[in-house]
């Protein structure tokens, strides 16, 4: 593929964390639903394994659920999608799962209740420190005590087809969608949206990343109020993306 | 969305936070949809574990749908007939359209095609 479009470092930090959030994440995602959904069907195998290894009958949360890709792994759990992009949701919807268009950092389900929940390339979206503890504060909030939590986001460090500068970690990433995809979803942003026909050229969309540094997302946890809720359970590289398996202490 | 969700959701709105009245969200002007669903033995007794039975009991009856006892049985696996009528409620029964409303601030969330809109404004988190 030739002139394939770059991670850029972002110049300037953000300076509207829940407006610049909005317009490069969550719009962002309406407008390529289809198409990344699309592209978005394997399953990656830690995430796999952590839903198989789970008890039949379990009640879990994917907290930004995208197009539902890992709700229908392990068929003898009952899996809650949330994800904040209605584009993805309905496709989720679709497919038969259980969708609901909600925000990570303040979700409406009741606390200490779901055996497990997973939050796959998620928190890597919010755009500063706080916001992204927050975020898993809630993951933990909503687990029930013993049950745990399984995290993956995207590593600096990866060594795949994109390349980052190692000496930044906040990145608009580009999101391509080829020339004649009919993929652009219709749902009303408050950018301007492309009509959902066939474009003749490629479109370019810009996603907000913060790439996490090996151990950041461990000491963002140990090194908060979540120290005293949760224990670190398993830790690892896989798929260009750090991943930490959290377990929900049960109080004595 | 199946009614088993709708147990799980509560109002979480910042200044709602009385126990008794943030939950469960009260159903207004909805349209349900039975849709069948695989069984699963081990989920419905997971369930009946986790759900708030008083909660179920009140909106099953405000929806005019009947079957189960106002309070949890102690022991549910041996009585089939319950079996089957919580699979049907909790795990058949969806909700299409229609809305959930909070009996303490009166916020209301919208559920369009399947999917309920949580969201709250940037003041309400
Ligand atoms: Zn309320």
């Amino acid at each position: 593929m030739v002139n394939k479009p770059q991670p850029r470092v972002l110049a300037e930090p953000l300076t509207d964390a829940a407006k610049n959030e909005s317009e490069f994440v969550h719009d962002v995602y309406n407008q390529i639903a289809p198409h990344f959904s699309n592209t978005r069907y394997k399953a990656w195998p830690v995430v796999e394994s952590f839903l198989n290894d789970r008890e039949a009958g379990s009640v879990g949360a994917d907290v930004g659920c995208g197009n539902g890709k890992y709700m229908g792994v392990n068929r003898k759990l009952m899996v809650l999608g949330s994800d904040r992009s209605i584009g993805l949701l309905e496709i989720t919807q679709g497919r038969g799962f259980e969708a609901t268009l909600a925000d990570n950092l303040a979700l409406p389900y009741r606390s200490d209740r779901v055996d497990f929940v997973i939050s796959i390339a998620v928190i890597h979206h919010f755009s500063t420190p706080e916001r992204r503890l927050q975020a898993i504060r809630e993951l933990v909030r909503i687990l029930r005590p013993g049950g745990q939590a399984l995290v993956f986001v995207w590593a600096l460090e990866q060594k795949g087809k994109r390349k980052f500068d190692q000496d930044h970690q906040d990145f608009m990433v580009p999101w391509v969608v080829p020339r004649n995809t009919a993929s652009v979803s219709g749902v009303q942003t408050e950018a301007e949206v492309p009509p959902p026909e066939e474009a003749e050229n490629d479109r370019v969309f810009h996603r907000y990343y913060h790439l996490f540094r090996e151990h950041e997302l461990e000491t963002l946890i140990t090194e908060s109020d979540l120290n005293s809720a949760v224990e670190i359970a398993d830790n690892g590289y896989d798929r260009d993306n750090w991943y930490v398996v959290l377990t929900k202490r049960i109080p004595e | 969305m199946r009614l088993l969700t709708h147990n799980m959701l509560q109002c979480h709105v910042k200044s709602c936070n009385d126990p008794a009245l943030n939950f469960p969200l009260q159903f207004q002007e909805v349209e349900l949809e039975q849709i069948e669903a695989e069984e699963n033995e081990a989920l419905l007794l997971n369930l009946v574990g986790k759900i708030d039975w008083p909660a179920l009991v009140q909106t099953t009856s405000e929806l005019g749908i009947t079957g189960l006892p106002p309070t949890k049985p102690d022991v549910v696996k041996n009585d089939p007939a319950l079996m089957k009528r919580l699979h049907e409620i909790l795990l058949e029964t969806n909700v299409a359209q229609g809305k959930m409303v909070c009996r303490g601030c009166g916020h209301s969330y919208p559920i369009k095609d399947g999917i309920p809109n949580m969201l709250l404004a940037e003041h309400e988190i």
